[in-house]
């Protein structure tokens, strides 16, 4: 059995490890931390701006990238569909809507209509394609919600060709009555319990009219989701809609539990809290990862390696004081802005060439060195550590973590 | 007091991105908005801590569970930030009566242990424990562990051997813990005797308290001088070579880690132990990577809900139980998802805690009762101990289901 | 200190009335100087005598106990001393200074640009202003005109037509780090250089500074150069300061006085030797109601404030007391100095019925709904320099949208401009963050990102992005 040791817990390294373990690699994901799902606003993303905006991230895909060869879709252009369907299909229960042709259009918290690849149902529900007369529901306990604002820049988006009306309103239903401040992982566990649900039910009946869409922040469940947005449009009759919000998100935090319970579920062995310091080879091949436990270091055995610690947020890429950039574990080569041109605009929404910096890999995910050839047979990159994207402004950071992810592990598979 | 280590660990605080995923793990927090949560009272009220007065309120609420720092993905030590910052509090206020008793598992342990029966009846007597409460302000409820009478260093006397230089692998120390030896006696003896089905000499050596619960209650220089003594008994068998096996999960994280980052400790010995320290889930699934480990298991068809405790989790090594358990014929362990059983050593026991700590435990209560199944398998004593009790039904070690897999009782 | 005995000695007494009238905005850090490895050993000496001749308290300790008090400074230290020194934040004493002239009958116009001194003959008889919120020029007239322009000081002196008055902007760059590595103001025990200090400050410690002398005051470059000074400068007084987290830089200019017109002509302007610099234009330049004053340094303001009021008093024939030095600004009247434990204190107290808006410097809500009814109109780096809002480790990241929420709630920021508001103070926080992107910073800039345009598509909102 092909032991391939996973390193990392984002988005990227759990769709490696998922596919491969259901493939029936044996597989160790190794993690200093949870990974960061429970900050991704639960919807994916596959390309909304190039930078023009996107309608149909499958056909504007072989444009994109022959525009942008350095970017990682170069690579993985022919894997995402497949990718994206079997991983949809991973996560039945967070019922993702779309099909990776048509972008929808979804609203932010801040107004904007934003467009994604897939979002869950009680999402899709505000789709601003098709128009429609919104009211926009805020939780006084909630400080990450302003539904006001959300109305009147939604109001003044200019959208082509529809009609979009937003109300707001807010309600004070809270499980924790007499506490100011509740965070909306708060709501969403107290709403996996009916009792909560009628009183939030209530109190939002009484703030719609007929004929309304509801936009509330997603916090209508966690463990029962599913549960909670069909038992609350039953009780509303009226069509409900999530909007992610700022982190913590609970879509986040939902998906996070689907994708634990399949990776359980395929016999993926999973080690938080060691972070991987480094490797052992042999042969020209990675035969070990290495990883600060406790007191000690261990040297995990792997036949194939995914390294997935992600870019800068997350600290795969390190940018010291100096301005050198460095790869944390197998101090791999990084692709940065050439030398001599700007690597960051003082203007803060402009294209930032360093943000895009990462190592760069082949078709089959594997780093290569400036020379184009690969560093290790045996080891291959997946996630936000790839070089040549600039994910929140693309639109694009799901789809390149669940396409090089997938990516990843196929290649593994292939190979041995 | 500073310490290198102590800095690296309060120094910690720069990587938060305020990110706030410890406050979704947060197993308090979810229970009680009266813990505003670890990024809170961690790296961000830290910034303001140091000159001056304590300005600390709900930092107490904190459990010191440590999933905080387990989930952190930027690198963290938020639990050791806490920790530190709640000893810093009651260095400054004081430590009640009541603290500084259940801090010290070894007083309460030797003032039982030779009246066992008079003892388990006063603390399973209602009035008694109303006075209990009344006086010491340990909630009525708490679950108490029964006195064993003997203890465990007194049945294992014979045990007390000197380190083999020649033959260092296939001799294993044991490390039983305070719950083992006045508690728990039959667990150490049944982890023990795995061991030796597994073709290991075991020595018992003369040992004392790691000092965890007067971490938790922060009298750290009691602390550090209990695991300075303990050390010094255990060191001289890790020099030999000699691995170190513990049974309580918390203690031996203790040893591992905490001594060293939370009470900010750097000595040899206790650096040699804690090289050389493994839990035993740990243990024998290393054996079993090595090929070592005897798979000679009879079928125990049951189907077990397993609760991975925080501070087995904060070993870092992943659920070496599940495996193990993976490797009997019959048996299905299912991982319960509850994050914590929320007695968090000796937390739940007070009285002003005790309704959170049950808060905090409630899903997984409910996930053992649903379970229906006979009992459930939990690494932690204390845990055990709280679970048993909400549960009614026993809650044992992984290693007693090894126990009877390998027709050893 | 040693180069200007009597500036030492007005720098202590100042320093002492404002403890007595700004405690508020003072925290009684104590000060160290140490001679660092990199720093010349024979300093050591000549600043002691130098202290002892100016009579300002100071004490030699041992490098052990300069360590005890200090554990993060350079163990390679061979000198440290002890003197009385404070942090004090400028923006607490400003708000402090504007609210007492309030107070007193003053109108404070901010965002207010001069474009014009009006003159009546010989007379400056007041000056034109330009709103730059509104863009409506407003008109002042007044019976006699102070020139406390800092650095623009000599542009204002040339609308006057009083010219020759130069004032060189000396550019220093200072750096905030995201938690105290130091408690006490430490100092390098040397010649003052760059890089030579580093105060606590609130939740953070800043280094500082550079001297870069400017063209122009409105120059507020900072070039990767200058921070790596700072960063080097950094180690040298706390090892590892390389791997600390810098949240943020800024440039400030101190106004350097250089009278050309006396240069020229030899002797009319009334030169004080303390740094701080009087400029009377009915000598200088045959004009009246018009003083200038500039040069000095924020321990001296004060002093600067009671000097040119003096003079004008003196001028208009009005024999009036000075009070400043005696009576205590609003805020300071209980003589509490800042604690820092003090946000956290009142965060706990309020826990159960506030809502924490900024979470990294501890604002409630309440805090900015206060703050914006007394001062409708804000924006959020006005609201940042009342509250700290996004001046701590996430940059503006978690509060940013939240203060726009609630302005805009309130009615206080229609949807337009509370769009703008959002995009401003992202851009803002960006210009003090790129020249320090690296290590942990760089990564919290990216979840920053991950969620404003990431999350909330900012970037996409119907209003002009911010130049």
């Amino acid at each position: 059995m092909t032991r391939v040791v996973v390193i990392g817990a984002g988005l990227a390294g759990l769709v490696a490890a998922l596919h491969l373990a259901e493939d029936g690699a044996r597989v160790t994901v190794v993690a200093k931390g949870a990974g960061s799902l429970h900050l991704s606003p639960g919807t994916i993303d596959v390309l909304g701006y190039a930078p023009e905006r996107v309608e149909s991230p499958r056909e504007a895909m072989a444009g994109f990238v022959a525009s942008r060869p350095e970017h990682p879709y170069a690579h993985l252009a022919d894997a995402i569909n497949d990718a994206l369907a079997w991983f949809v299909a991973c996560v039945p229960r967070m019922r993702f809507v779309g099909d990776g042709e048509e972008n929808l259009l979804l609203p932010t918290a801040v107004g904007v209509p934003r467009h994604t690849a897939f979002a869950p149902a009680s999402m899709a529900a505000a789709d601003l394609r098709a128009g429609g007369r919104f009211v926009a529901v805020g939780l006084s306990g909630l400080k990450d919600f302003f539904p006001r604002l959300l109305a009147e820049n939604l109001m003044r988006a200019g959208l082509p060709g529809v009609s979009v009306s937003v109300r707001h309103a807010e309600i004070a239903a809270s499980p924790r009555p007499g506490v100011a401040d509740v965070a909306g992982q708060v709501y969403a566990r107290a709403l996996d319990e009916p009792a909560f649900r009628v009183a939030f039910a209530a109190a939002l009946k009484a703030v719609i009219e007929p004929g309304e869409t509801i936009v509330i922040p997603a916090v209508l469940g966690l463990a029962k989701a599913d549960e909670v947005w069909d038992e609350m449009q039953e009780r509303l009759g009226a069509p409900i809609a999530e909007i992610p919000t700022v982190p913590p998100s609970v879509p986040g935090m939902r998906l996070q539990r689907e994708l634990n319970a399949a990776l359980s579920r395929a016999g993926v062995r999973t080690i938080l809290g060691p972070e991987a310091v480094g490797y052992q080879s042999d042969a020209g091949r990675v035969s070990h990862v290495s990883v600060r436990e406790a007191a000690r270091t261990r040297h995990l055995p792997a036949d194939a390696v995914v390294l997935a610690t992600g870019g800068f947020a997350a600290g795969g890429i390190e940018l010291d004081s100096y301005g050198a950039l460095h790869e944390k574990v197998f101090d791999l080569p990084v692709v940065g802005p050439p030398e001599g041109t700007p690597r960051l605009s003082a203007r803060h929404l402009d294209h930032q060439p360093l943000m895009a910096s990462g190592v760069a890999v082949d078709g089959a995910c594997r780093p290569v060195g400036p020379d184009g050839n690969v560093v290790w047979p045996n080891l291959h990159a997946a996630g936000a550590g790839i070089a040549g994207a600039e994910p929140w402004r693309e639109k694009s950071g799901e789809g390149i973590a669940i396409a090089a992810g997938y990516r990843a592990a196929r290649a593994i598979l292939e190979e041995t | 007091m500073t310490h290198p280590l102590q800095d690296l660990m309060r120094d910690s605080l720069d990587h938060c991105v305020k990110c706030t995923i410890c406050e979704t793990y947060c197993p308090v927090a979810a229970a009680t908005p009266l813990f505003p949560g670890p990024k809170y009272v961690g790296p961000q009220a830290e910034r303001f801590r140091g000159i001056g007065p304590e300005a600390d309120r709900s930092l107490d609420y904190c459990s010191s569970c440590g999933i905080c720092t387990q989930v952190c993905p930027q690198g963290v030590h938020i639990a050791e930030i806490n920790n530190q910052a709640r000893a810093a509090l009651a260095q400054d206020r004081g430590v009640s009566v009541r603290d500084k008793l259940i801090a010290r598992p070894t007083v309460a342990g030797w003032m039982g242990a030779p009246v066992a029966p008079i003892a388990n009846w006063t603390t399973s007597f209602g009035p008694f424990r109303v006075l209990l409460e009344k006086v010491l302000r340990i909630h009525r409820h708490a679950p108490l562990p029964k006195w064993a009478g003997r203890t465990f260093q007194n049945r294992t006397r014979s045990r007390r051997r000197a380190p083999n230089v020649r033959a260092p692998e296939r001799q294993v120390v044991f490390f039983h813990g305070c719950a083992a030896n006045f508690y728990e006696p039959d667990t150490a003896a049944h982890a023990i005797a795995v061991l030796e089905h597994n073709g290991l000499e075991v020595i018992v050596p003369k040992q004392g308290c790691c000092g965890l619960p007067l971490q938790s209650n922060g009298l750290y220089d009691d602390a550090r001088a209990y695991v300075r003594k303990l050390v010094a008994q255990l060191a001289p068998y890790a020099r030999a070579g000699h691995d170190i096996v513990a049974t309580s999960t918390s203690c031996g994280l203790m040893l591992k880690r905490e001594a060293r980052e939370i009470l900010g400790m750097d000595d040899d010995d206790l650096r040699v132990v804690s090289e050389h320290l493994y839990d035993i889930c740990e243990y024998l699934v290393m054996l079993d990577d090595r090929g070592d480990l005897r798979t000679d298991m009879q079928p125990v068809e049951m189907t077990v809900p397993y609760h991975a405790p925080c501070q087995q989790r904060g070993h870092g090594i992943g659920t070496p139980a599940l495996e193990l358990m993976a490797l009997i014929p019959g048996l299905e362990a299912r991982q319960l998802d509850s994050v914590c059983c929320g007695v968090a050593g000796t937390y739940g026991m007070k009285v002003e805690k005790y309704d959170i700590a049950m808060e905090v435990g409630r899903g997984l209560f409910e996930q053992v009762r649903a379970s229906g199944a006979e009992l459930s398998v939990c690494d932690s004593e204390t845990c055990r101990w709280q679970i048993a009790a909400a549960t009614d039904r026993p809650s044992v070690h992984p290693v007693e289901i090894l126990y009877r897999a390998y027709g050893l009782g | 200190m040693i180069s200007d005995t009597q500036a030492a000695t007005e720098c202590a007494e100042e320093s002492a009335i404002l403890r007595r009238i700004a405690a508020e905005s003072i925290e009684d850090t104590g000060g160290l100087f140490v001679t660092t490895p990199a720093d010349d050993p024979a300093y050591a000496d000549r600043f002691f005598a130098g202290c002892r001749a100016t009579g300002v308290a100071v004490q030699e300790i041992t490098v052990g106990a300069a360590l005890a008090r200090e554990p993060r400074i350079n163990p390679g230290i061979s000198r440290a001393f002890e003197v009385e020194d404070a942090s004090i934040d400028a923006w607490t004493l400003l708000w402090g200074n504007a609210r007492s002239a309030q107070e007193h009958g003053a109108t404070i116009l901010s965002y207010h640009w001069v474009t014009e001194v009006l003159r009546d003959g010989d007379r400056v008889v007041g000056a034109l202003a330009r709103d730059d919120r509104s863009h409506e020029d407003v008109r002042i007239e007044a019976g006699f005109v102070i020139n406390a322009g800092g650095v623009w000081a000599g542009e204002i002196a040339d609308m006057a037509r009083c010219p020759g008055i130069t004032v060189v902007p000396g550019k220093g760059i200072m750096i905030a780090m995201n938690h105290r590595l130091v408690s006490t103001v430490v100092n390098r025990c040397e010649h003052p250089a760059d890089g030579d200090i580093i105060v606590p400050s609130h939740s953070v410690c800043i280094i500082g500074t550079t001297d870069v002398k400017v063209d122009s005051p409105d120059d507020l470059s900072i070039s990767p150069g200058e921070v790596q000074q700072m960063l080097d400068a950094g180690e040298v007084i706390v090892p590892g300061f390389r791997q600390a987290r810098a949240l943020h830089v800024w440039t400030g200019a101190r106004p350097l006085f250089k009278d050309t017109h006396s240069d020229e002509h030899g002797e009319d302007t009334h030169h004080m030797s303390r740094g701080l610099a009087l400029v009377d234009h009915l000598s200088h330049d045959g004009v009246s109601g018009f003083l200038t004053i500039t040069g000095g340094k924020l321990t001296t303001y004060r002093l600067m404030a009671e000097t040119v009021v003096d003079a004008m008093c003196a001028q208009m024939g009005a024999a009036r007391t000075c009070t400043t030095a005696s009576e205590p600004l609003p805020g300071s009247q209980a003589g509490n100095y800042y604690w820092l434990g003090s946000r956290l204190a009142a965060q706990e107290e309020a826990m159960a019925d506030d809502q924490l808006v900024c979470e990294c410097e501890l604002i409630p809500r309440r805090r900015l709904l206060e703050v914006a009814r007394r001062r409708p109109g804000m924006n959020l780096d006005d609201v940042r320099r009342v509250l700290r809002l996004g001046m701590g480790p996430c940059q503006g990241g978690f509060c940013t949208y939240r203060a726009t929420g609630i302005l805009h709630g309130l009615g206080d920021a229609e949807v337009g401009r509370a769009d703008e508001l959002l995009l401003t103070f992202l851009q803002h926080r960006w210009l003090g963050l790129e020249p320090i992107l690296y290590g942990d910073q760089m990564r919290q800039a990216c979840l920053d990102d991950w969620i404003f345009q990431g999350t909330l598509d900012v970037e996409h909102l119907p209003v002009a992005v911010p130049a």
